[in-house]
């Protein structure tokens, strides 16, 4: 019995051991996790504040360098209003017409079967891998003179590109799949069901639509909203080739800020440059509450 | 009541010579059967043997390649399932997930147009059928696996169907509650009236529920008739196999 | 609820969208008139001066308001844009050779040159090299640029009017050092080019990444342009003005399709006449320009350095012959480029 006892103490000393060896290891795991934690937090910090946080300081602090009245003046300038005016009716028919498509588009790929349904989809996609120079090409060499359709729109004397309607195509294009890319997943995931169901119960595709596919997509469609205007208003690549560059005209915000900087007016630039800065927070902080409201 | 044979009454659902394939698999083959009025019938097979097929051509939601679908005398294969006054349970239910249980069972009713007063009676009526008046401004994802069947069976008989057809009604159930809900189900239909049809793959299943029993195998009938002559004298091999098991069971009741 | 918002919103929008677009050079009205002048790079500050000027000339004379609307951007591309359907009324260009495309597109008729005096060009330029104050480098001439030390910024001659009247003052250069032999002067070319360190698309880009962004010691650029970032940074620059450069021709030229269209001809031609007048000559030379007349260059030559020794495109053959043997595709640009 005595040696059982002892046994069982080494047993007992063995297994203690271990047992502490095993909450060593385990808290250690724990500050490792700790750690990582931390670096990785570390990391997430730095980068925003060097890709975010900082150039948007530089922009809003070279705004206000020559003061408040200057900062004003250069706000309200004419050709500065009129860049800001083409920019806002750009963007909001931009997103108008990318809307109406991505739901329709978002409708006939998820709840419908038919040859060609996954090249449509990649076809929707094609905007966000072409550069938005080529976009603007594109526009140029389909709608400007010498394009394919060039000799037609100009009989009917139709002005497109160098115009505001080139513009509203290119920064449409470009903005193409964002609304699309935020349903679809969604849709897909619904499945036909519920829509099959109401069929069978005599209900039309647009009531099935508006009582049982949108209450659905409702987050996910103000999302692609909001991410495809801020696409919209900070378009600058396939809007610079298709512009014009006319003053007071053609000029977008963006288009603007570039016109001031290349000017020596680097501050009204900065300035300008600042409203679409608070375009973009007054965007983000809309996107954050949408998705707070999504959960 | 008596399980009879099937009579050479006029069914009031019946298919005839129905061939349906897809993309090269045929689904259906030379299928034909009858459901009397007020009848409870079970579509029984394996996976894949083509019972779902046949419940939805029935339904109008597939249409077959060949052959006649009657419903209450008439051919309906032209007719689109929406006008074809069936009401359907769909395996996963198909609850509108953002609609309460009353609002499901009224949906029917809205899309007819019906006035408010006749949809708040009806769906009264029958939220204390299914035994679920205090539930009624739940929505789907609170309830049990249990209750949304029943929120799903009472939405499909709101707009009186002529025919209730039913996908597997049991499958998304645990097997605690199915004898439960098995129960409830036949008598509800009873009670109610209505003919109806289920596709199940369970043979313990078809034999407590259904008044007829039609197997099914590889797209082709193997034997219809009621549970106790699909169990005591089968007439094909695979139905003999396929009831090998269950006929000691069927035999202890 | 929904439906009607957004019912709402496409009207305001279409409304707001024809209070917008109701514009453009359109014909007509007496009473509110619109020009569309198509600009190179560095002219922005001169022509917001110069049409102020302008405009009041017009009213005065004519008794009609008038908003000329300005386009600015790399003389190629400019020209591109107007041939692809920009409808400018005049187009005011770095060189003849882009507005020869805009003539070979059948959009403005033959003989533009020789519609005003100077072969069309009211005010020219040259080339000089902009350096840091104190000039550290010590760049003096052109062949300072070829030395392994020294960083150029100039633009491209592939979108740029600017650029290419930098590479034919370079070019001219090398070949009076290597006493016309091509090959030793492609090869000081080449070693040129290999300096740049930033290609820029126009000549103010280039002027920005100069003196904005602060690279490199030596910007190639056009003498104005050299003269407004004198102006704009005082104290900060120097200008060198090299021993031999060229005489930088800028042309304007009146889109006669375009005009026509508009109603607009006689504006137009009056627009570009009176850029030849006292005035307007001023103008140009308080924006650093070279007047085209004579006796009121005089009047900046203290400003400009008028003994410099400058040859013409002539001297090349005319632009389009110097076109197609430097700028055009494959050509000796092409060719040292991309070795």
């Amino acid at each position: 019995m005595t040696v059982k006892a002892n046994n069982n103490y080494e047993q007992d000393m063995v297994g203690d051991g271990l047992h502490s060896l095993q909450k060593v290891i385990e808290s250690h795991r724990e500050e490792e996790k700790s750690v990582w934690k931390y670096i990785l937090i570390g990391v997430c910090v730095l980068f925003l504040t060097v890709m975010l946080v900082i150039p948007l300081a530089v922009v809003i602090i070279n705004a206000l360098k020559d003061g408040w009245t200057a900062y004003k003046e250069a706000v309200v300038d004419r050709y500065t209003l009129k860049a800001l005016q083409l920019t806002l009716v750009v963007t909001v028919l931009t997103v108008l017409v990318n809307t109406i498509f991505g739901v329709c588009a978002s409708v006939l790929l998820s709840k419908f079967y038919f040859w060609g349904r996954q090249i449509l989809a990649a076809l929707i996609d094609i905007p966000f891998s072409v550069s938005p120079v080529i976009a603007g090409l594109l526009f140029i060499l389909t709608f400007g003179n010498k394009g394919w359709m060039g000799g037609f729109l100009q009989q009917h004397n139709i002005k497109i590109v160098f115009a505001a309607p080139g513009i509203v195509l290119a920064t449409m294009f470009v903005t193409f799949p964002f609304v699309f890319r935020e349903l679809f997943p969604v849709m897909n995931a619904q499945g036909k069901d519920e829509e099959e169901a109401a069929a069978l119960m005599r209900a039309g595709g647009f009531m099935i639509f508006r009582k049982i596919t949108f209450p659905h997509i409702k987050w996910a469609l103000l999302y692609g909203i909001i991410l495809c205007t801020a696409r919209a208003m900070g378009e600058f690549g396939a809007v610079s080739v298709v512009s014009g560059h006319l003053r007071g005209k053609t000029n977008t915000l963006p288009l603007h800020v570039e016109i001031l900087y290349n000017e020596f007016h680097s501050t009204e630039a900065f300035a300008v440059s600042s409203i679409l800065v608070i375009l973009a927070v007054a965007l983000l902080i809309l996107r954050s509450f949408v998705e707070w409201k999504r959960k | 009541m008596e399980k009879k044979m099937m009579e050479e009454t006029a069914a009031y659902v019946e298919m005839k010579h129905i061939n349906k394939t897809f993309d090269g698999f045929q689904a259906s083959r030379d299928v034909s059967f009858g459901v009397e009025k007020g009848r409870l019938a079970s579509l029984l097979g394996p996976s894949g043997s083509g019972k779902t097929t046949i419940l939805r051509m029935i339904a109008g939601l597939d249409r077959p390649d060949s052959g006649d679908i009657f419903i209450n005398g008439a051919r309906v294969n032209d007719i689109p399932g929406s006008k074809r006054e069936i009401g359907f349970v769909f395996q996963n239910y198909a609850l509108f997930r953002y609609m309460t249980v009353a609002d499901n069972i009224a949906f029917g009713l809205k899309v007819q147009k019906k006035g408010k007063a006749e949809i708040k009676e009806r769906v009264e009526e029958l939220l204390e059928l299914i035994s679920m008046e205090d539930l009624k401004k739940r929505y789907p994802h609170q309830l049990s696996g249990g209750q949304r069947q029943r929120v799903a069976f009472a939405r499909a008989l709101a707009p009186n169907p002529q025919i209730l057809l039913l996908d597997e009604p049991f499958a998304a159930i645990d097997a605690k509650v199915r004898r439960e809900l098995r129960a409830w189900l036949r008598e509800m239909i009873r009670r109610v009236g209505i003919t109806s049809v289920f596709v199940t793959h369970d043979q313990e299943e078809a034999m407590e529920v259904a008044d007829t029993v039609i197997v099914i195998n590889q797209g082709q009938i193997e034997q219809m008739g009621t549970p106790e002559e699909i169990c005591g004298q089968p007439q094909t091999e695979f139905v003999r196999a396929f009831f090998d098991i269950k006929r000691d069971l069927w035999h202890k009741k | 609820m929904k439906k009607k918002m957004v019912w709402i919103l496409s009207l305001s929008l279409c409304l707001l969208m024809g209070c917008g677009k109701g514009s453009g050079s359109e014909a007509g009205q007496d009473g509110d008139r619109e020009l569309l002048n198509v600009s190179y790079d560095p002219t922005r500050e001169f022509y917001t001066q110069y049409n102020e000027l302008f405009c009041a000339h017009w009213k005065a004379e004519m008794g009609q308001e008038l908003t000329v609307t300005q386009s600015h951007g790399g003389s190629g591309s400019q020209a591109r844009s107007v041939i692809e359907g920009n409808e400018a009324d005049v187009v005011t260009l770095a060189l003849a050779h882009d507005i020869t495309a805009i003539e070979e597109a059948e959009l403005i008729d033959e003989g533009w040159m020789e519609e005003f005096e100077n072969d069309s060009s009211p005010y020219v330029s040259t080339i000089v090299f902009l350096v840091r104050k104190g000039n550290e480098k010590n760049i003096q001439d052109w062949d300072d640029l070829v030395r392994d030390d020294v960083e150029i910024i100039t633009p491209n001659p592939k979108t740029s009017g600017g650029a290419c009247w930098n590479f034919l003052a370079a070019w001219a250069y090398g070949q009076r050092q290597n006493g016309n032999d091509e090959e030793a002067t492609r090869l000081f070319m080449k070693k040129l080019y290999q300096n740049v360190l930033v290609l820029d698309s126009g000549a103010r880009g280039a002027t920005n990444t100069f003196v904005e962004n602060a690279q490199g010691d030596v910007l190639i650029a056009w003498e104005n342009e050299a003269y407004l970032s004198m102006r704009e940074h005082p104290d900060e620059y120097e200008i060198v003005a090299p021993s031999i450069s060229i005489l930088a021709q800028p042309s304007v030229a009146v889109v006669d399709s375009n005009a026509k269209m508009h109603g607009m001809e006689e504006l137009a031609h009056e627009y570009l006449a009176y850029l030849y007048c006292d005035e307007a000559q001023r103008l140009a030379g308080e924006n650093y320009y070279r007047p085209s007349n004579e006796k009121i260059l005089q009047e900046f030559s203290d400003q400009f350095d008028l003994n410099m020794n400058l040859v013409s495109i002539d001297d090349f053959g005319g632009w389009d012959e110097a076109f197609k043997t430097y700028f055009d595709d494959g050509a000796v640009f092409d060719q040292i480029y991309a070795e």
